[in-house]
């Protein structure tokens, strides 16, 4: 009893000298580098959509695909050279910034809209925008609806969670429009209510509804059967997202996007890229890694001095990237528009790369 | 001789028992402390490092969304929009405790039914329903039934109900006048009424003459009602259900989700009521039934007045035990879009506010419902109990 007792006494005394070293000690978590860590890890922990067609979903054979999806693997082909070295986190709108907080995800890619608030007070960082994108609404194509000023006194059916539910009730609210908002939690309880006519509109950003659209039942009138209203809402530009307080992180998965639309801008495609890399224009040697005047250019960013032309040549540059998910041959049909280089009259730009 | 002082003498202190029990209670205790110490060091610290808000300053900015079926303006305050989360889980838990109260007295009892098909029917009930996650039973409910209603533009309207997927609707009141009077009138006739209810109980305690105190009450809170509709110049009307294109207007009207989770909550808790009752009369001592045969009860009376109340009695604390479980299951109400506190907290973390103090603050919303709920079925508890004496 005696021994059995000092034991006893021994194991608690650990315990809680442990719990106490654990309050004094637990600070220096904050240091570390993600960059590092994902490099010694192996993997990117991605947090994605998987109920978006077109830009984060999972196909019939179990794979995960989609626009967001590929930025996902660009950001693994550029830090750990490898794009298939990434787990995918599905994620619903409401558990995104709580997973990204708890550190469960590296990046956070979801089509998530980048707005003041999220990046103050949700310990977010926003990188540079993939996807601009706008709200708009669909209804049944054999309704009467041709304007948001229209649906008075209607339902509208929406995500929980998300910066459309917001925008829902400032547009209608400034317009005066009364109306019945039903807010779920997942598009696989919003799609029956809105088949059966439980609401008259379904309002979301544009891009992901012309993916449900896209992906309409046949046995429903297939994607001709709704109609998206052309009135576009509100703003909703579309990024990775990663933690406060990495600026390592931060730039380097910012730049592995900027590359994508660099690459577009100098013509660098999947399937020219090694070609390009013996190109006689410095800046596209530069850009690619290759030694100009005997030394390759390393700007900083603790990656591979040739991560861009792994970049590209794992997923390609935006625009092939854009095209193979939502572009006009796809089933999304989504005109490039403000999503088109700055020099084509869009809004992408990537800031020089030297 | 020396052994017998070796035992008499106080052992040290790491062997005796008593100060053992003692030292490791503390030290148990003095751990658990730590460790929660521990805890809320390491989430305060981590919030901070990543520059979130740690008070509860966020219930009062403005709520920014708006709230199917009240009158929540997107201008007030989270808290206010709590407010309504929590009455529209106190709508769905109270009705829903009521009904499955009754549903599940008559399914037990159905189940010690003499009838074969009356007792196999509720057998089949109870032993399919308690079977199944509640989730799926209220997903089937709103997915496979309520939502196949007609659309509103094929509602089905029948009499006085209009049945459509946007809505169960049928007469309600409608207010006209200022209530005032009449509420205070009412008021004193619950006043009226109990005394009327106290009179006759003492009544039939001294005479033995039958006391009819639900007649008599009952009677003296219409009148009363009566008399206050008509003296507060007939304040409400009675409104009936009006199908417009988009939705209908007038009476009164459960929503697919209010009645899907309504629906749900009832068919599952009323099946374990179901259980609870059967074994609490099975509980009933048999002598007690056959006492009451041998002066001639019948089979009804036998059942309203011996067997009953003293399976109630029994009944009571496991009764309570699934009206807990009620309240908390009404959090899945967030399935389907039914706006209950839950949904409206998870809104409040989606939308910015902070994960942990909205959870607390959800948690705060739950207990108060349960310890209300225990509170009552104590009350109700102790005044049921057998009295020793």
């Amino acid at each position: 009893m005696g021994r059995l007792a000092f034991v006893g006494y021994a194991v608690l005394v650990v315990i809680a000298s442990l719990a106490l070293a654990g309050c004094l000690h637990g600070g220096d978590d904050g240091q570390v580098n993600l960059l590092d860590e994902v490099k010694e890890r192996g993997t990117l922990q991605c947090g994605v959509n998987d109920a978006v067609p077109g830009f984060g979903f999972v196909t019939a054979g179990g794979e995960f695909q989609g626009f967001d999806i590929d930025f996902c693997r660009a950001v693994a082909a550029g830090v750990l050279g490898d794009a298939n070295a990434v787990e995918f986190q599905p994620l619903t709108a409401e558990q995104r910034f709580t997973a990204l907080q708890a550190r469960e995800i590296d990046v956070l890619i979801r089509n998530t809209t980048w707005t003041s608030s999220r990046d103050g007070s949700e310990g977010a960082t926003f990188l540079a925008t993939t996807f601009y994108d706008g709200q708009g609404m669909m209804v049944r194509a054999d309704s009467n609806y041709q304007e948001v000023g229209d649906m008075g006194g209607t339902t509208i059916c929406v995500l929980s969670g998300t910066t459309t539910e917001l925008n829902l009730e400032s547009v209608f609210r400034a317009q005066g429009i009364q109306y019945t908002p039903l807010s779920f939690e997942d598009n696989d309880t919003l799609q029956p209510a809105f088949t059966q006519g439980r609401c008259d509109g379904w309002t979301s950003d544009k891009s992901q509804l012309a993916g449900v659209r896209s992906n309409w039942p046949q046995g429903q009138g297939g994607p001709d059967a709704l109609r998206i209203l052309d009135e576009t809402m509100s703003k909703e530009p579309l990024g990775p997202v990663v933690r406060d307080g990495d600026s390592n992180w931060a730039a380097a998965v910012d730049w592995i996007v900027l590359a994508t639309i660099q690459a577009e801008e100098f013509g660098v495609t999947q399937a020219n890229v090694e070609q390009m890399k013996l190109s006689d224009n410095p800046e596209i040697q530069r850009f690619l890694g290759q030694p100009v005047e005997g030394e390759a250019f390393d700007p900083g960013l603790g990656l591979d001095v040739d991560f861009a032309a792994n970049v590209i040549a794992a997923v390609g540059n935006y625009g092939e990237i854009y095209d193979r998910n939502v572009g006009p041959d796809t089933g999304l049909g989504l005109e490039r528009g403000m999503n088109a280089l700055w020099t084509d009259g869009g809004l992408h730009y990537a800031p020089p790369y030297r | 001789m020396t052994t017998l002082e070796a035992v008499s003498r106080r052992p040290p202190p790491w062997r005796n028992v008593r100060v053992l029990r003692i030292a490791f209670q503390v030290a148990f205790v003095f751990a658990v402390a730590l460790f929660a110490l521990y805890l809320f060091a390491n989430l305060v610290r981590n919030l901070d490092r990543l520059g979130i808000e740690t008070s509860f300053d966020y219930l009062s900015q403005p709520a920014g969304f708006a709230i199917p079926d009240s009158d929540f303006r997107s201008t007030e305050d989270l808290f206010a929009a709590l407010l309504i989360g929590a009455k529209n889980t106190a709508a769905v838990s109270l009705l829903g405790i009521f009904l499955a109260t009754i549903l599940g007295v008559v399914v037990g009892v159905a189940r010690l039914s003499s009838n074969w098909l009356v007792r196999r029917t509720a057998a089949l009930y109870v032993e399919s329903l308690r079977n199944v996650p509640v989730l799926l039973i209220i997903l089937f409910w709103y997915l496979a039934v309520l939502l196949r209603l007609p659309p509103i533009g094929r509602a089905v309207e029948w009499e006085v109900l209009v049945v459509s997927n946007r809505g169960l609707v049928g007469p309600g009141l409608r207010q006209t006048e200022d209530l005032l009077v009449l509420a205070v009138v009412a008021a004193a006739g619950v006043v009226a009424a109990a005394a009327v209810w106290m009179w006759r109980t003492r009544r039939f305690d001294a005479t033995g003459e039958p006391h009819h105190r639900v007649l008599w009450g009952g009677g003296v809170l219409v009148a009363f009602l009566l008399a206050g509709y008509l003296a507060g110049g007939t304040p409400l009307a009675v409104s009936l259900p009006e199908r417009g294109e988009l939705a209908t207007t007038g009476g009164f009207r459960l929503s697919p989700e209010y009645a899907a989770l309504l629906i749900g909550l009832i068919l599952y808790t009323a099946s374990h009521i179901a259980e609870i009752v059967r074994g609490s009369i099975l509980a009933v001592p048999r002598g007690q039934t056959e006492a009451a045969d041998a002066v001639g009860f019948s089979s009804f009376d036998r059942l309203r007045f011996i067997v009953l109340p003293q399976a109630f009695r029994v009944a009571i604390p496991p009764v309570g035990n699934q009206y807990l479980n009620l309240v908390k299951n009404s959090s899945l109400g967030v399935a389907i879009a039914f706006p209950e506190v839950t949904r409206i907290t998870r809104i409040t973390i989606s939308q910015g506010g902070p994960a942990p103090q909205a959870i607390v603050v959800l948690m705060g919303v739950y207990l108060v419902f349960s310890l209300s709920i225990a509170l009552v079925m104590n009350l109700v508890n102790r005044r049921l109990a057998l009295k020793e004496r």
